[in-house]
């Protein structure tokens, strides 16, 4: 039986910045990341846009060969396809996920860190003050090997089982699950330095649509519902009938679906000797359904809690308890908020938002900011107010 | 388990999760939906667990391909 100092379980950005954090803050530690996929960064299972102040925090964009677009604007499709574009400005980035995955786990393999791929955790128990994990490798049969880690973090994504074998409580309700299909479409006209949002009963019930673009002519189009608003299709049904409505005549080169849990941050995001991060732990921003750079930011929390608590020679729950407070300081309070925002829209209806495009309209395209806008809403429906002031006080 | 379907009275426990590998996707997204954790993922498979689910179909209708159903047990 090995024995590591931190086990990671799932390469993705959540997964890689822990083990690189954990690494560079105590390099004496033996660090292993494991990932149950053959190869980091696949199947993409995301639409892979990023903000750009997030992404700079962990890796420079600029020429960077993981980059797929450079994206300047946001445009805002009402139910009826009116067109809302907001003020141009640095927005982010489309990434190449399998190459920026790549990358991130390089990374954490120049600091140190051993990296095993098609290596699933199969089970987990305490065994003498850490944890006895049984790690399944896809090639050679399957066989098993056990490894006794100090602390094991959980970057396991929406279908965590890390969370669920410490006992940490990752269920999500029905109505905080997006159910999301995408199609990577060739051939489209629209703009290529824009991302588009689209909402609508029809199209996505509880969910929006969107179009990406990964260069000229090429985008990830598609979109999240919540099932229990929608009228009995699956995400992929609504999908192909708005690919239909929009681009008939565009080539599906690709295909992915996946859940984006938008609820908040789970209730406890550690115990004795593990940290949940990512989505793992429903660190996803409830509002915009985006992940990446908050899987990143809690990756790099965790592995920098697990690294000082077993240097200090307390890797219980109460040795790594300022992780979870670090995030809800850092991120998670502001969930809640954005929280309450999505459960205040979810009141309105395709007529509020169609009007609500032409008041937008009318304000001259340089000066339409996304405060502007919430102004405009805040006008047209003053019931947004106590959601207002509970986000900005 | 007992819930009601309109007036008539029936047993969720009757009834089982069954997916379809060929459709599934093994994206995850049932797993978190599943209250007493019956669905895994497991070298690529996905697995519903007999003995362990309740019937309560939480993960059917958000399956983004349509890869859940309910079956009678038997």
């Amino acid at each position: 039986m090995a024995d590591v100092d931190v086990l990671v379980v799932g390469a993705g950005p959540g997964g890689a910045a822990a083990a690189t954090a954990a690494k560079r803050a105590a390099p004496e530690l033996a660090v292993l990341l494991v990932e149950r996929d053959r190869a980091v960064g696949t199947p993409v299972r995301c639409a892979e846009g990023v903000g750009d102040a997030g992404l700079r925090e962990f890796a420079d964009p600029d020429g960077a060969p993981w980059v797929a677009r450079r994206i300047r604007r946001v445009i805002f499709l009402a139910p009826d396809d009116t067109e809302v574009a907001v003020a141009e400005r640095e927005v982010g980035w489309i990434l190449d996920r399998t190459r920026f995955d790549a990358a991130l786990a390089a990374e954490a393999c120049a600091a140190g860190v051993e990296l095993r791929v098609g290596t699933e955790a199969a089970a987990m128990s305490r065994d003498g003050g850490r944890w006895a994990v049984r790690l399944r490798t896809s090639a050679g049969g399957g066989q098993d090997e056990t490894v006794r880690a100090r602390v094991v973090i959980g970057a396991d994504g929406v279908e965590t089982m890390v969370g669920r074998w410490a006992g940490l409580d990752t269920r999500v309700p029905a109505r905080d699950m997006e159910s999301c299909a995408q199609y990577l479409v060739q051939g489209i006209a629209c703009d290529p330095d824009a991302i588009y949002l689209q909402f609508g009963s029809a199209i996505a019930p509880g969910g929006y649509a969107w179009i990406f673009p990964k260069g000229p002519g090429i985008a990830n189009v598609g979109l999240g519902i919540v099932a229990l608003k929608a009228d009995g299709r699956t995400a992929r049904q609504y999908l192909d009938e708005w690919m239909t409505h929009r681009f008939p005549d565009g080539a599906k080169t690709g295909y992915t679906v996946g859940g984006v849990i938008v609820h908040t941050t789970v209730a406890r995001t550690s115990g004795d000797g593990v940290l949940l991060c990512g989505d793992a732990a429903h660190m996803v921003n409830p509002l915009s359904g985006g992940g990446i750079v908050n899987a990143m930011k809690s990756g790099r929390l965790a592995g920098g809690t697990a690294a000082a608590a077993i240097r200090a020679g307390d890797a219980t729950a109460t040795g790594l308890a300022g992780y979870h407070r670090a995030w809800m300081a850092l991120l998670g309070d502001d969930h809640r908020k954005y929280y309450a925002i999505k459960q205040a829209l979810e009141r309105f209806d395709d007529a509020f938002f169609n009007g609500l495009a032409r008041t937008v309209n009318a304000i001259p395209r340089d000066r339409r900011t996304l405060g502007r806008i919430f102004a405009a809403a805040l006008v047209r429906h003053p019931a947004l107010l106590p959601v207002a002031a509970r986000f900005f006080v | 388990m007992a819930g009601s379907l309109g007036a008539m009275p029936f047993d969720r426990r009757a009834e089982i999760a069954l997916v379809d590998l060929a459709t599934c996707d093994r994206c995850g997204l049932c797993l978190p939906l599943c209250p007493p954790a019956a669905i895994r993922l497991a070298l690529a498979d996905l697995i519903v667990d007999a003995a362990t689910c309740t019937g309560c179909r939480k993960c059917v209708a958000p399956c983004p391909v349509g890869a859940l159903r309910m079956a009678a047990r038997g």
